[in-house]
């Protein structure tokens, strides 16, 4: 390693385009008691591109739905700046940050959990506009029907109540309320993973069909790899509150270049049977560690198959950089997974 | 060809409900052949799970299993005593859910546990029992078990309290394992170790093991043989290798285009299922798959379609079968891929 190591923002994938979302060292930790801390988010820096749509996955604890809940400000940053359009929406509090809320909407994972059960549907899908003072008496109505008929979904439904539709129809209210404002960003908190496999199939064409007719930017998080891939232009890959590897979603899946995201890759069923039975495991030591107290140097060298402990791997942190064109991935062997 | 360990016979499971009878299973049969895999593969409420619990009398209230044979070694498990069948439980045919959480009681210890299951079926005194139980531990790869036998449920992550599930499911070295989604809870990596765990005790101790799972990754790994449930009904059946490489019913062939593939080579757009799973307190009428099906010919309607042989070891119960959609009907292209199909984006523009 001739080269001094330097943390880098990965690059977007398109030239031109202009960045919407730019997250920079974004730190988030919970207080646990005794002095202690779970480090959910530590040291995040990543940049989303106008109408892209960025993957973002992990196992469970990994950080990723904090990570959403820090973009959409659910959550204030313990340290760390957020930008969207260029405004640093971190610093912002009370009216102004309400009046950013618009361009940013998130779908949730429970189809049953995010709709209240007492509402219709046309109150919950006009709540945002009501929330901004945006369209009045028939106009809001006209937009309520509107939505629900982008969709796919009748637009005489809208005095019905959530609990006359499947988990599939309500994910389809759960994203008309996510547009009702005209959002930029849309971000979807493992959207599809409650759903079965046909309904998923809807509800990611759907997705895709809204992006392109309405230029909209998602931030997709799910742990299913495979619609991961489907869906996104570029994947993060978080592993205990960091960033390990980003890269276009060919890249990330043809040329992994972590050895965590090797194995996360190599875990993954493959719906055939040929190939799924010659598969070799990429097998993991141990548990995912604590994130109240992290591993020292990488974070994944307790599990790493290919760590050179202790040194490097146990002592120096490995920065996130550039291995190939586009591509970041934060390990000192790349080279060897 | 040798004779099967389990025959499940035309089994019929109903739910008495406020609203009506619901035919959650509806005239299965299957049979299991010694050191076998086969996977149950269907969506929520198509009845995978209740024919498993039906097969051990463990279907909760308001159900019943209302007909049917399971015959395990020349007996009808649906016939004899509940004695007999509390032996048989755990000790011929084990079985493990998808949450270990809730599977485990939390204020005793893991390892006493394990011993219980070999207590409850006299297969040991005390002492062999705990000694067993470390060995069952280590053979599920958790790793200290000398120690970890004294560890309650919630001391275990997600992953070790399945391998725990397992070791418990194997103690009396049952003949049958039946899983129910057991992986669906952990993530990826676990779940790969999880189904290696299963594909080797299938191997080097010849359990048959019966994989309930909506996921068609997990049957193309650890699976010989497939069902494909839907509302009630096994709709096709047959070796793996031929279930996934040509479907003949529409619903299995539309299922298995509608996941999208980590080792895709370019994005194609899914063809998804549209329209719902039916209610199945109003099944429809003739096919239960004909209102979403798109090769439904008029007969699809009216007549219900019974499972028959269309390839050597598959049977499919469809009147149209994917061989005459492809042949007549362009089913390739048919399917309605284009980019706004099932929103209303082809129609309304948004507005401000």
């Amino acid at each position: 390693m001739a080269e001094v190591a330097r943390e880098q923002d990965p690059t977007p994938m398109r030239v031109g385009a202009k960045t919407l979302v730019r997250v920079e060292n974004v730190v988030k930790h919970f207080p646990a008691g005794l002095g202690q801390s779970v480090k959910a988010v530590d040291g995040v820096s990543f940049e989303i591109v106008e109408g892209e749509t960025l993957g973002l996955v992990g196992e469970s604890g990994c950080g990723k739905s904090t990570l959403a809940r820090l973009v959409t400000q659910l959550l204030p940053v313990t340290s760390g700046k957020i930008f969207i359009n260029d405004v640093e929406v971190t610093k912002l509090r009370g009216e102004r940050l309400r009046q950013q809320r618009r361009q940013m909407q998130m779908i949730f994972q429970d189809p049953f959990a995010s709709l209240d059960p007492r509402m219709t549907i046309g109150d919950i899908i006009a709540e945002p506009l009501v929330n901004f003072g945006v369209m009045r008496g028939r106009k809001r109505s006209d937009r309520v029907q509107e939505l629900l008929k982008i969709v796919g979904l009748n637009p005489n439904f809208n005095n019905r109540y959530p609990h006359e539709f499947s988990g599939g129809q309500r994910q389809r209210i759960g994203i008309a309320r996510a547009l009702a404002l005209n959002p930029k960003l849309v971000v979807c908190d493992e959207a599809i993973s409650a759903l079965d496999v046909s309904i998923q199939a809807q509800i990611v064409n759907l997705l895709e069909d809204l992006q392109r007719e309405f230029k909209l930017t998602y931030l997709f998080i799910a742990h299913d790899l495979s619609v991961v891939r489907h869906i996104s232009d570029r994947v993060m890959v978080m592993y205990l509150g960091k960033i390990v590897e980003v890269a276009d979603s060919a890249g990330i899946y043809t040329n992994p270049k972590h050895p965590y995201t090797k194995a996360l890759l190599s875990a993954i069923p493959v719906p055939d049977p040929r190939i799924q039975r010659g598969k070799r495991l990429v097998e993991l030591s141990g548990e995912i560690p604590s994130p109240l107290n992290p591993p020292s140097g990488c974070r994944f060298h307790t599990r790493c198959p290919i760590a050179h402990v202790p040194t490097p791997c146990a002592e120096i942190e490995p920065p996130l950089e550039e291995k190939l064109r586009g591509h970041l991935a934060a390990c000192h062997f790349s080279q060897d997974v | 060809m040798a004779t099967p360990i389990l025959q499940v016979k035309d089994l019929h499971t109903e739910f008495l409900t406020d609203g009506g009878v619901v035919k959650a299973v509806d005239g299965v049969s299957f049979d299991l052949y010694p050191g076998e895999s086969i996977g149950i593969v269907g969506e929520s409420g198509s009845g995978k799970s209740i024919t498993a619990l039906s097969i051990l009398r463990l279907v909760p209230d308001p159900g019943r299993v209302v007909s049917g044979q399971v015959l395990f070694h020349d007996q009808d498990l649906l016939q004899i005593s509940g004695e007999e069948i509390r032996e048989i439980r755990g000790r011929d045919i084990a079985m493990i859910f998808q949450d270990p959480q809730s599977s485990l009681n939390p204020v005793l210890r893991t390892g006493f546990q394990i011993d219980e299951a070999m207590l409850a079926h006299d297969k040991a005194t005390k002492k062999e029992a705990h000694l067993r139980t470390i060995e069952l531990l280590r053979r599920v790869r958790i790793p200290a078990p000398e120690t970890r036998v004294k560890d309650f449920p919630h001391q275990l992550s997600g992953g070790m309290r399945q391998r725990a599930m397992i070791a418990m499911g194997l103690a009396n070295a049952p003949s049958i394992l039946i899983a129910d989604e057991p992986t669906t809870a952990l993530d990826v990596t676990v779940q790969a170790q999880i189904l290696e765990l299963l594909g080797d005790l299938n191997r080097d101790l010849g359990t048959a093991i019966v994989m309930i799972t909506h996921n068609m990754g997990v049957v193309a790994g650890l699976c010989t043989r497939v069902l494909v449930m839907y509302a009630g009904e096994i709709v096709e059946q047959g070796p793996v290798e031929q279930i996934f490489e040509n479907p003949q019913h529409p619903y299995t062939w539309s299922l298995l285009r509608s996941i999208p593939r980590v080792d895709a080579l370019r994005h194609e757009r899914l063809r998804s299922i549209e329209g719902l799973a039916p209610d199945l307190l109003h099944p429809p009428t003739g096919c239960r798959f004909h209102p979403r099906c798109p090769f439904r010919i008029e007969k699809c309607y009216t007549d219900e379609p019974r499972l028959q042989e269309v390839a050597p070891g598959q049977q499919a119960a469809c009147w149209v079968t994917m061989e005459r959609a492809r042949k007549e009907m362009d089913a390739d292209n048919l399917v309605d891929i284009r980019p706004g199909a099932g929103s209303g984006l082809h129609k309304g523009e948004l507005t401000e």
